[in-house]
């Protein structure tokens, strides 16, 4: 079958040649055709957002959400164990917790919605100190202080501006936007609950023990803040 | 730009403003840089493993049978290619061997059945090497061009495979074929005889001769050209810059730094340093002729273009044309033909040289009054600004852009929020499904070549599958230029249903910032024209393959392309489809108004040239074999001066720079577009004439006789079924504003 030329073009290739000389020839760069590609699939993600139905939407924002903090949010998954051995007393964790929830949720929110921008240069070396700073405290306070929690506020305000980063990368659909970004929301909430469950279910034992704070929290803690100094030095310097 | 291109647009290489630019502000010669697209990623796995996991080697098993893009790798095609020769070689050799006496079945329709393979992988290789290329599909392509022109040549040369044809063409009456296997069998071995079959050893031996020495000046014309073309630069200093725009500065700024950082020596970095340079490509060409304000620089570049291969150098083309041009007449009459014209119009749909200038002839006058008018209309502007010159050639398109300006007012950046590629696309599925029902639902979880290359499902009326369409917009750094339709699949009714996945390839600007990609009305009906092309290939229904979708002659397979462009400017559905992105307001009758109004500006200009350069083409293939080598200045100074070309005007191709006749394959083909526009325009007037463009019964004789029968009936007996009679040229005259209404 198709004996003489190969008939699949409405325009044949021997035009090649042709545009080669009135346009001049395609001159490929990776880079430039790498950056085209990513640009190309956001496209391609945006437009299969606008063909799904909120609910299809809501349930891959969860998804998305609680995805970004296992396995992807290394740091978000340290800065959380960082507050769950900061204190032995729940109501204290919840406090924190709910403090850091508030606040990544309101940054997350308006720099989401274009309210505010912050470069990624400044945001992602200060949850490398802030993850510090936590275990730090972990290490010097036996219990968490009085104003740890507005501390971890401030801190959960820069995370948010973090998440929002790896969400504008993710895409948001521009119709039902509150609806995805609060589905998001939720799923980093089910993703950090996650990650204390299992802490807690792995020292459920030995938590009341005497060496608690000596073998377990403090090693953890100064563990915890030796990898945030590593990524404050990479996001700053390498 | 939009001088040139506003009616003959794609198939004459449309270069949008914007795509051109690209072109021309991209880094230079990074061609061994492996490009990195994901979807290409090279995985390394012994020659063993490749065998194995081959895609081409399996069936697909994907949906639609669209080709399984992200696990096809670069170093899969030559390894597809080699077995899909040689598959094909065993297939016709079978064929051959057999010792039952030739039939229709065990033959010709046999025939139909071979070389599966080597079609499989040609498809995918060669839409991908045009628009989602990297260095090496670029190096395969070198390649695989010898590998394949030698197969092919094997193929259709095989006396004992064409004995075969010829015994069963010889009892054909007796057969009792449908008239479209006649019709198959006749083009079989039509294509056969035109290789040769019928001639003597000796006429063969010099017919091969003859095919290779051709094959050395084609290919000698395309490098002289390309050296030329790349060889002009026009460097420029800030104070040269007078009249251009900030958006041709910059580009201009950047093909001057980016040949900086690619020169070699010190000497040569300087003379590029802080320097602004425009080249005779069209993209750069077009820009600078129409913004800049110095006179004298416009000349050196349009001359600099105009005179390419005719400088008297090591590159110059003169004579290998008129080499070509002798050496395809002496091929014409050992085949039996009077002139390579005859040779080639045999196949198409005007028959004949004489249809061939008839048609043009009658076109040519009223476009050239319309050109002098439209150099009148220049000039009054020249004088008006006070200034003391007659307009010249390279006055053209600065001085066209400001009658436009004065006396159509349209302002392209006003149209654009109305003609979002969403819109834009709604439009044409629209039309399709008010003319013949049918629906389009897109895929968004396809394995695809790129992400952004969309995919529909195509149904008909009842819900039944039709095909797949592909539609693949944007413009990006690894696509060529211009726009086509193509097939990774193709039709046929043979042995099973099989269905066609179609693609349409465009380089429409993608969206910037928020906002969704907004085109221009060229880029409209460039869409509405590559996606008649599609309807062609999607709608085909014909046993046989090789028969199907767009594999009628060249002067009319544009005719189904070019009738849909006329729903894109219809009002009545210009108005369904083009409102306003963000206020979703329709568009204004006013806008429409002066859309319309518009399309009708320049034509004696692009018309003019257009015929010129098909008028030149004709004159060159009418050669016999005995007339002597042609003094190529003089041939085309004669030929210009016979039909009065005015010199305000080149034609679109001068012979020493005319790359589709002497380098491409349009040789007495370059008048196709112009026929095909004769039938798209009297075609379109059919459904005027009903007052109902969407007028069932029309669009089902459209459907059926035209867009359904691929080459299965001679393409006027088509023609004539669906409008009832032989094309008339007045449409088309109407159209382009060439009858004496436009003022």
């Amino acid at each position: 079958m198709l004996l003489f030329t190969a008939n699949v073009h409405a325009h044949p290739q021997d035009e090649d040649i042709i545009l080669d000389i009135e346009e001049g020839q395609l001159k490929l760069q990776s880079s430039v055709i790498d950056s085209e590609y990513q640009a190309a699939l956001k496209r391609k993600r945006q437009r299969k957002l606008a063909s799904m139905s909120w609910q299809q939407k809501f349930s891959l924002y969860v998804k998305a959400g609680f995805e970004h903090i296992i396995p992807k949010g290394l740091d978000h998954i340290l800065f959380i164990l960082g507050l769950f051995f900061s204190s032995l007393v729940l109501a204290s964790l919840l406090w924190q917790v709910t403090a850091f929830t508030l606040a990544h949720s309101i940054t997350l929110g308006v720099a989401s919605l274009g309210i505010v921008a912050v470069p990624a240069h400044i945001v992602e070396p200060l949850i490398a100190l802030s993850i510090v700073w936590i275990a730090v405290e972990n290490c010097i306070f036996k219990q968490a202080s009085k104003w740890r929690s507005l501390v971890v506020f401030g801190f959960g305000l820069l995370h948010g501006l973090g998440f929002a980063a790896v969400l504008s990368e993710y895409g948001l659909p521009k119709n039902d936007l509150i609806p995805s970004l609060l589905a998001f929301n939720i799923g980093v909430e089910l993703g950090q609950i996650s990650i204390i469950l299992a802490a807690f279910v792995l020292t459920y034992f030995i938590q009341k023990k005497v060496w608690y704070r000596r073998w377990v929290q403090i090693p953890v803690s100064i563990f915890i803040a030796a990898v945030g100094v590593f990524w404050f030095i990479e996001r700053t310097v390498l | 730009m939009k001088i040139i291109n506003t009616q003959f647009k794609t198939s004459l290489l449309a270069l949008s403003v914007v795509a051109g630019l690209g072109a021309c502000s991209k880094q230079a010669d990074t061609e061994q840089n492996q490009s990195s697209t994901p979807s290409s990623v090279q995985s390394e796995q012994s020659s063993a493993a490749t065998e194995v996991s081959n895609p081409f080697f399996t069936p697909y098993k994907t949906d639609f049978e669209i080709p399984p893009f992200s696990r096809i790798k670069d170093e899969h095609y030559m390894p597809a290619f080699v077995k899909g020769m040689d598959e094909h070689l065993a297939e016709i050799d079978a064929i051959v061997k057999n010792p039952e006496p030739a039939t229709f079945a065990n033959t010709v329709e046999e025939l139909e059945r071979t070389g599966k393979l080597l079609v499989k992988v040609q498809r995918v290789f060669f839409n991908l090497a045009g628009s989602n290329t990297n260095p090496q599909l670029q190096e395969l392509q070198r390649e695989l061009s010898p590998l394949l022109s030698a197969h092919y040549d094997k193929v259709s040369l095989n006396e004992d495979l064409f004995k075969r044809i010829e015994t069963v063409y010889q009892v054909r009456d007796t057969l009792s074929l449908t008239a479209e296997q006649t019709k198959f069998l006749e083009d079989t071995r039509k294509g056969f005889v035109r290789s040769g079959a019928l001639l003597t050893e000796e006429q063969k031996a010099e017919i091969t001769k003859v095919n290779s020495q051709l094959s050395e000046l084609t290919t000698e014309y395309g490098q002289n050209l390309l050296a030329e073309t790349n060889g002009f630069e026009l460097i420029l200093d800030k104070a040269d810059l007078a009249g251009l725009s900030d958006g041709i500065i910059q580009a201009a700024a950047n093909s001057a730094k980016q040949k900086m950082d690619g020169a070699e020596s010190e000497e040569d970095k300087a003379k590029y340093k802080d320097k602004y340079v425009f080249t005779p490509h069209r993209s750069s060409m077009y820009p600078f002729l129409t913004e800049s304000s110095r006179r004298d620089l416009r000349e050196k570049l349009y001359n600099a273009y105009i005179y390419r291969g005719d400088n008297n150098n090591e590159n110059d083309n003169k004579i290998v044309a008129a080499k070509i041009a002798q050496l395809r007449a002496q091929r014409a009459k050992i085949m039996g033909y009077e002139t390579h014209a005859h040779f080639v119009l045999e196949e198409r749909m005007v028959k004949t040289p004489e249809g061939v200038y008839d048609l043009l002839m009658q076109l040519w006058n009223p476009a050239l009054n319309r050109a002098k008018q439209e150099v009148a209309d220049m000039q009054a502007v020249v004088d008006a600004e006070g200034h003391d010159f007659t307009i010249a050639a390279w006055d053209w398109w600065q001085y066209a852009e400001k009658v436009r300006k004065a006396k159509y007012d349209l302002d392209e950046a006003s149209l654009k929020p109305y003609l979002s590629l969403d819109n834009v696309l709604k439009g044409v599925f629209d039309t399709s499904n008010k003319l013949w029902g049918l629906t389009f639902t897109e895929l968004h979880d396809i394995d695809v070549y790129h992400p952004d290359a969309r995919v529909w499902e195509v149904k008909d009326k009842d819900g039944s599958h039709l095909g797949v369409f592909i539609g693949d917009y944007f413009t990006r750094s690894n696509k060529r230029g211009g726009a086509w339709m193509s097939s990774f699949k193709g039709q046929s009714n043979l042995d099973k249903v099989e269905r066609p996945v179609v693609v349409n390839v465009c380089n429409f600007p993608g969206p910037v910032g928020d906002a969704p990609a907004l085109l221009s009305f060229e880029n409209v009906t460039t869409l509405f024209h590559e996606f008649g092309h599609a309807l062609h290939g999607l709608l085909t229904n014909t046993t046989y393959q090789s028969m199907s979708g767009t594999s009628g002659p060249r002067d009319f397979t544009e005719f189904p392309a070019q009738i849909m462009e006329h729903w894109a400017s219809e009002p009545e559905i210009l108005k369904t489809f083009a409102t306003h992105y963000e206020t979703g307001e329709a568009i204004p009758d006013a806008l429409i108004a002066k859309l319309l109004k518009a399309s009708k500006f320049n034509q004696g200009f692009s018309n003019t040239e257009y015929l010129a350069a098909s008028l030149l083409d004709m004159d060159w293939h009418t050669l016999t074999a005995d007339d002597e080598l042609q003094d190529t200045a003089k041939f085309e100074k004669a030929s210009m001066e016979k039909i009065g070309l005015i010199g305000e005007i080149s034609p679109r191709y001068r012979s020493t720079y005319f790359s589709h006749i002497f380098a491409g394959g349009y040789a007495s083909g370059y008048y196709s577009y112009v026929h095909s526009a004769v039938l798209d325009s009297d075609g379109f007037a059919a459904f005027k004439e009903t007052g109902n463009v969407f007028d069932p019964e029309l669009a089902q004789k459209l459907r059926t006789h035209i867009y359904e029968k691929g080459s299965t009936e001679e393409a006027m007996t088509l023609y004539k079924k669906f409008r009832g009679r032989e094309p008339q040229i007045e449409a088309l005259l109407k159209v382009r504003g060439l009858d004496g209404s436009t003022d």
